[in-house]
Formats: structure tokens, sequence, C-alpha cells
């Protein structure tokens, strides 16, 4: 058993208590309120209700006054109970291919751990690079944010995970505590974020929105342009990132030198290579060649889950070694988080948020392009990218055209910051993994996610602003 | 001089009460302590009835726990790991030394059938269980654990533990977590060259810097009260165990004073203190616990031992043998289970299991 003693004074744990029940009674009559309040304009009753739930679950999901799965559940009994969308297609929805891809991401990640893999990758990262702890951070940064410019940044991190797992076990960081550990799961959701939107690779969102340009306006991005256009961003937003988890959560680990030796011990403890840490080395590698070549076709999670079947075919693993590692809460949290998202998108209550959002700031050019930008930035941690741009593109574009702006220019203002989702487990498959590690709080993924999706959105419309004509692109001023 | 109603374990047999001033007399079918000048009339505590019983598995309850009035002893492992090292405390009475007869290790089930017994016939509200010394690094505490762990989930008592301070603070958070509502970590001897000498193996394998620090822990972890230590009075100059006492209140621990007996047998002589230098240390007792705001009412009516609140007589201008309210309050039944619900609530309250979803990151 590992127990925590309160030692504070007892009055303050028995208000702290008492807070709990107020709180539900709050939450409940701020819910009542928003539900039966008259509609604004435009927006229906099922859409009301929608975005009243989808706040109600926010608050939930920030307080963690209960487990994440658990508000998520709450989401799928409210939706159909309130009429947003019925009882069929929100069941449904909770079998969508991102849930199931996480679902294969965590069942891989645990063949790879238990076969003892991933600890001997990362004991072996821990050796060359354990020397300096802010170069081995360093390290997985830049290697996630590579790896995501030429595959799905959903399946770098599923790749990733086990190993910075054992990494943490092997540092011996606690869980929650240790600065070390939230600094190592973040580089990896960061990494994976910033170097996803880098290319088209990085996910489906940025085809999806070159589809939508192409059907509505018969223009086109090609894929050397666009990574052309939003390099640079990527760089700063590397460099600045770093710089902000290096602030908020400095290094408290004095380096691995002195566990060299147990290091040097555990690797030989490990002994050669076993037949079943090649056998899941190779089944990975071919995952890895399968979502970089079959992803677009056959989608990830079927990726994923294909290579799940052939690890119990050629029994390399057994249903309980792995069961374990199958964080079902996370898989709970996504499947209605989805759910929400879908709610939210088909009531009409995310085109009313949009149209009323843009339609009363708007003026100049360049006021639509920082409203799109930032709305889709904040839509885009409630909604799944690709949702986020099949709701907000096609009004976007049509905008773009009764202004006289490019839409190509329009595009580029929710393509890119719609892959920028760094607050929320739920926003994306890379911040619920590294969630799921129990090494950050969902507290520590807002507080540094909120810093980090301001200095995105600035930095993306200074480089729309003075970057773009640099390079002849864009006629926003 | 002692409050009402208070137990009192009174030396009758061994060798230095021979020139014991006292003696115990039956006048009138009435007991009474007598000094030949003056007496003071006394009852005996019945003999539980429980004691003629035994477990299923055919051992005497009276084996495995000690009846000490409010309070029982018992202890599932009658044993010292200091007499197979020749490195036991000199003044030890030598009860764990349990080389020749293998030192029976009571099993869960026997200790619950003797707490069972203790508390259906009503004979004391307050289980105490104790170790001898292991090298565990958790100073006995994970050994105790089951037993604990079994009376707690069965009955409404209060459990009282006496073990060695561990290794590790987490260990004494443990203590409380999984059900101890009072602890005992018995330094016995403050002075730092006299613990060394008549304590060799506490010294060598625990250290009395360690002593301190675990009590000091626990003293913030457990209600107030509830975390104790003996300092032997006898064993070392009276002013020695004065700063004892002032140490252990200033860090918020109760210290008890037992009496030096010396025992039959042990190579270690000392005469026990006489009555006019005992009294002193007993009123700075009293005073020092009393200034530092200890509560006197968990850690009482200790038998063998004196408290805080018995000395009350010494020093309070008013009658301080007469209990109050409150005092006879917490002796009741209903006080007991008072006692118990706060205590319980209370660790409800405190202890965080840092597996606890809602407290963590909301992951399984
Ligand atoms: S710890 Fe010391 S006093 Fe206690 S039983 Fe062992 S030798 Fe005796």
């Amino acid at each position: 058993m590992s127990v925590e003693i309160d030692t504070r004074p007892l009055w303050i744990i028995l208000a702290l208590k008492s807070l709990r029940p107020i709180f539900f009674l709050l939450l409940a009559i701020l819910f009542w309120y928003f539900i039966k309040m008259p509609s604004p304009e435009g927006l229906t009753a099922a859409g009301q209700n929608a975005i009243a739930v989808f706040l109600i679950c926010l608050i939930l999901w920030v307080s963690n006054m209960i487990p994440l799965a658990i508000t998520s559940i709450f989401a799928i009994i409210l939706v159909p109970l309130l009429g947003i969308l019925t009882k069929k297609e929100t069941y449904s929805l909770f079998g969508n291919e991102a849930v199931f891809f996480i679902l294969g991401a965590f069942i891989l990640a645990g063949a790879v751990m238990h076969s003892g893999l991933s600890n001997r990758i990362a004991l072996n990262v821990i050796k060359r690079y354990g020397y300096s702890p802010k170069r081995l951070l360093l390290c997985v940064f830049l290697l996630a944010a590579a790896l995501s410019f030429f595959m799905s940044e959903h399946a770098v991190a599923a790749m990733l995970f086990p190993m910075l797992l054992e990494l943490a076990k092997s540092l011996k960081l606690r869980p929650g505590k240790s600065n070390y550990g939230k600094f190592l799961f973040h580089a990896l959701s960061w990494g994976c974020i910033v170097g996803g939107v880098a290319t088209f690779l990085g996910g489906a969102r940025v085809p999806l929105a070159m589809g939508i340009l192409k059907e509505t306006t018969g223009e086109t991005i090609g894929f050397l342009d666009y990574t052309v256009a939003v390099l640079p961003l990527v760089f700063i937003l590397l460099a600045v990132g770093f710089m902000i988890l290096t602030v908020l959560y400095p290094i408290d680990v004095a380096g691995v030198d002195n566990a060299g030796e147990v290091i040097a011990k555990r690797l030989k403890e490990l002994g050669k290579v076993s037949f079943s840490e090649y056998a899941v080395g190779m089944v990975l590698l071919l995952t890895i060649v399968g979502w970089i070549s079959l992803g677009r076709t056959l989608g990830l999670a079927a990726v994923a889950l294909g290579s799940v079947v052939i690890l119990f075919v050629l029994r390399i693993v057994r249903w309980k070694d792995v069961e374990d590692y199958v964080n079902w809460g996370i898989i709970l949290m996504y499947g209605g988080a989805i759910t929400l998202g879908s709610a939210l998108d088909k009531s009409g209550a995310a085109a009313w948020l949009i149209k009323g959002v843009i339609g009363r700031w708007s003026g100049a050019p360049w006021t639509i392009f920082a409203l799109v930008s930032l709305l889709t930035i904040f839509l885009t941690e409630a909604m799944s990218h690709a949702a986020v741009i099949a709701v907000l593109l096609p009004v976007v574009i049509g905008m773009a055209g009764k202004m006289s702006v490019d839409p190509v220019v329009m595009t580029y203002s929710v393509a890119t910051p719609a892959g920028l989702a760094f607050m929320l487990p739920m926003s994306t498959p890379a911040n619920g993994i590294a969630v799921s590690s129990n090494y950050i709080t969902v507290r520590d993924m807002i507080k540094g996610g909120l810093i980090m999706a301001i200095i995105s959105w600035v930095l993306f419309n200074l480089m729309a602003a003075f970057y773009w004509p640099l390079i002849g692109f864009g006629r926003l001023r | 001089m002692l409050p009402q109603n208070t137990p009192a374990n009174v030396a009758c047999s061994e060798l230095f009460t021979e020139v014991s001033p006292y003696a115990v007399k039956k006048e009138d079918g009435r007991y009474i302590i007598t000094d030949g000048t003056g007496s003071v009339p006394v009852s005996l505590v019945p003999r539980p009835k429980y004691y003629g019983l035994k477990t299923s598995t055919g051992i005497p309850f009276s084996k495995i726990s000690a009846f000490h009035g409010s309070y029982t002893v018992i202890t599932p492992s009658p044993r010292c790991d200091f007499f197979d090292r020749g490195i036991e405390c000199r003044y030890c009475a030598g009860n764990f030394d349990v080389k020749d007869s293998g030192g029976r290790v009571y099993s869960v089930e026997e200790v619950l059938e003797t707490v069972d017994a203790i508390l259906k016939e009503g004979a004391s509200g307050i289980i105490y269980l104790s170790t001898g010394f292991s090298q565990a690094p958790d100073g006995g505490i994970e050994f105790l654990k089951p037993y604990i762990k079994a009376i707690k989930k069965h009955h409404n008592c209060l459990v009282a533990v006496e073990t060695l301070p561990p290794k590790e603070d987490r260990w004494i958070d443990e203590t409380y977590a999984i059900g101890a509502d009072s602890v005992l970590y018995n330094l016995e001897i403050f002075d730092k060259e006299l613990f060394e000498f008549l304590c060799p193996g506490r010294e060598k394998l625990i250290g009395r810097r360690r002593y301190m620090d675990a009590l000091e822990r626990a003293a913030r972890i457990f209600p107030n009260g509830t975390v104790a230590s003996h300092l032997i009075v006898g064993l070392e100059p009276p002013g020695s165990t004065c700063m004892g006492i002032d140490f252990l209140t200033g860090i918020g621990v109760v210290p008890i004073l037992p009496i030096y007996r010396p025992s039959t047998g042990r190579a270690l002589r000392i005469e026990p203190l006489t009555t006019e230098i005992i009294i002193p240390v007993y009123k700075h007792l009293y005073r020092a616990v009393k200034k530092n705001r200890i509560n006197f009412n968990w850690v009482r009516d200790l038998s063998m031992v004196t408290t805080p609140l018995e000395v009350r007589g010494l020093v309070d201008e008013r009658d301080g043998t007469k209990k109050s309210i409150v005092e006879n309050f917490y002796k009741s039944k209903i006080g007991l289970k008072t006692a118990w619900g706060l205590s319980t609530l209370r660790r409800k309250l405190r202890v965080k299991d840092s597996r606890d979803p809602s407290d963590s990151s909301g992951q399984s």
C-alpha cells in the first residue's frame, strides 16, 4: 500500500471534503440553468443541450472530481437523454476508429513491454544519453517531433510510450510528483503534436483540409508548399516548447551517472536479445511500415489491430501478458469525448459557435484569419482534429469568398492550428497516451498546454503576417 | 495519590520487594496497602474469566494475552532477536528470550479468538499489540499488520502498537493508516552514554537518534496524546529523565515512566530509587505534559507504568485524585466507543491512498 498522510489542520481537511458535495450541487444547478435558459438565436435546443453537456464535462475533466473515464460515461448517458443524438448514434460513435487505434496501441505497447524490448531500449538510451538528464529529454522531444514529420503523430506516441514508461521506472521517478517524469511525457506529447503539423504525413487532418479545399474551390496546396509555409513555426515551437517545459518542470534528477553500474548490471541480467524481443520488434517494425504505407488507405487502427492479431496468431504474447497494460480508463474517456465532439457537430452547436464568434468579431481579413485560427485551436481541444476541419473549413472558405480573401490562406488558418491541441488528454491520442502514464495530471496538461496554445496562436499569426509575404504567399493585408 | 479506580501492578514476588516498607494486607474482608503507620484501601482486580478458556487450537488465552485492566497486551511473537546475538538490553526481564522454547508465533486466528474473548467479557477496551526485536526495516509493523487489520475488521476497539522505530518514515505513516490508534517507540533511557551501555542492541541496530526522529514523525501523524515512549525511572539520574521528559513533550510525545524493577537472575544491579527522589520527576512529568498541551486521556491507566494523568494529584491545586467528567466519560463503554469513532473518522480524513483514482490523474 502506498499511503500519504495529510498533516494539514483537520478543519482544513474537513472544509475541503465538504466542498465536494457543494461542488456537485453547484454543477447540477449550473447544468439546469444552461439547459433551461431560453435558446439564443440560431441555436437549436439540441445544440444548447450539447453545449451544456460539453461545459459540464469540461469542468469535471478539468477538476478531476471523478475519474476521467466516468465523466465520459456520464456524457454518453446525457447525450441521448437530452435528445441531442439518438441512443443508437451515441453508442455507435463509441466504436470510432480513434478508440480502436488507442486500444491497439495499448496492446502493442503491452507486448513490447512484456517482451522486455522496451526495457532494453530504455536502458541503452539511458546508458548513452543519461549522463545529462536534459540531453535525454531533448533527445526524446526531437525524436518524437522528427518521427511525426513522416508518420502519424498518434503512431509515434504509441511507439515511444512503452520505452518512456520503462525509462521513467528505471529512473525511479514518482508518478504525478516527479518533475522529470512530467517533462518526459510532455516532451512525448508536445514533440508529437508540433512535429505532426510539419507535413501532410503527421495525420489525416491536412489531407482532409486539402480535400475540402479542392472540392469547394478547385484549388490545392502542394506537399512541399505546405511544409515550407509551416516549417519555421515548427522549429520555433520546438525551441519555445522545450524552454517552457524547462521553466515549468525544473529537472529534479541529478543525472544517472552513478546509476551506471546498476544499469550495466540490469542490462547484463537481460542477457542476449530473446526470441520474443526479436519477434515483437519485427511486428512493431512492420506496424510502423504499415502505418506509413497503408495508414491512409486501411486506417491506423486497422494496421495496429492487424499487428495485434499477428502477435496472438504467432503466440508471441498471451492475453494475460498484455491485459494489464490496456488502460481502459483512457479508452472510455476517449470514446466519450468523441461522442461529445460529434454531439456538438451534429446538433449544430459547433457551427453556431463558429458563426457567432466569427460573425461578431471579424472585420478586416487579418482579424478573420486571427479569429479563425484562435477558434480552431480551442475547438480542437474539445473535438477531433478531423471534426474541427470538417465543421469549420467549409464555413471559413465560404466567408473567404465573400470577403475576397484567398481561400488557400484561410485553409491554412484551420488546417495547421487544428493539429495544435496541447491542453486536454481527450484532444489527441498523443495527450491521452501521455496522461495514461500517470506522470502527468490533467491539470499539468492544461497548465503547460494553455501557455503553448496561446504562444502557438501568436506565432502562427506572426508567421502569416511576416514570413509568408517573404516567400510570396498569402494575400492577407 | 492515584486517582480513583486506577489499576496498578504491584510487585510482590521479586527479590527487591523484600526490603519494601509496604505490604498488601487483608483486613475485615477488605484489602489495604500499609507501611505500618497508615493504610490505603485497595481492591483486587478480579481475574478475567476468559483466562480460563482456550483457543480452538488448544492454547490458553492467558498465554497469548496479559490482562492489565483497561488494556490487554498481546504479543503474537514473543521473541526478541537481540538475545540470539547477545546484545539484549541489560535491564531486560528476559520475557522475550525464547531460545529454548522455540518462540511459538500465534496465528492471526488465535489472536482474533483471544480478542473476541476479551471484548465479549468486557475485560478491556484497548488491545495493545507488541513485538520484540526483529531486524526488518519496518520495525515489526509488517509482522503486526495482519493482526491489526483483522482486529480492526472484526471489532470496534482501540489498538495500541508497540514496535521498534522503523528505518523509514513511510512505515510510521503505514502504522497509522492500517488502523493503529496509538503507537509506542520506547526510548527507555534518554542519556546518550547510558543508552549505548544499557541498550547495546538498540544502539547498534537502530540508534538513539532514530528513536527521536521516529517519535517526532509519529507525533505529527497520530492524534495528540497517542504517541508515547517509556523512560525507565531509576536507570539514569533523575535529572536526565527530566531532560528526556522535556525533549519528548517538546515534540508532542507522552512520556511514560515505568520504574526500574531489578530482575532476579540478571547481572545488572542498580538499587531502585526512593520515593523522595521519584516524586519530583513525576511532578516534572505532569507539568511538562500540561505545558505542551498534550492530551492526557489516551495514554493512561497502564497498570505497569506511570502516566501523566496518574501523577496529577501531586501537583494539581484542585483534588487531582478526582477524575473529571470528561476523564470518566472516556473510561466508560460509551466513551471508548466515542474515542474509537473519532479516531476512525480522523484516520479517514487524514489517510490518502495514493492509488485512489480521484486523487490522481484519474487513470486506472
Ligand atoms: S528489546 Fe530489549 S527490552 Fe525489549 S525484549 Fe528485547 S532485549 Fe528485552
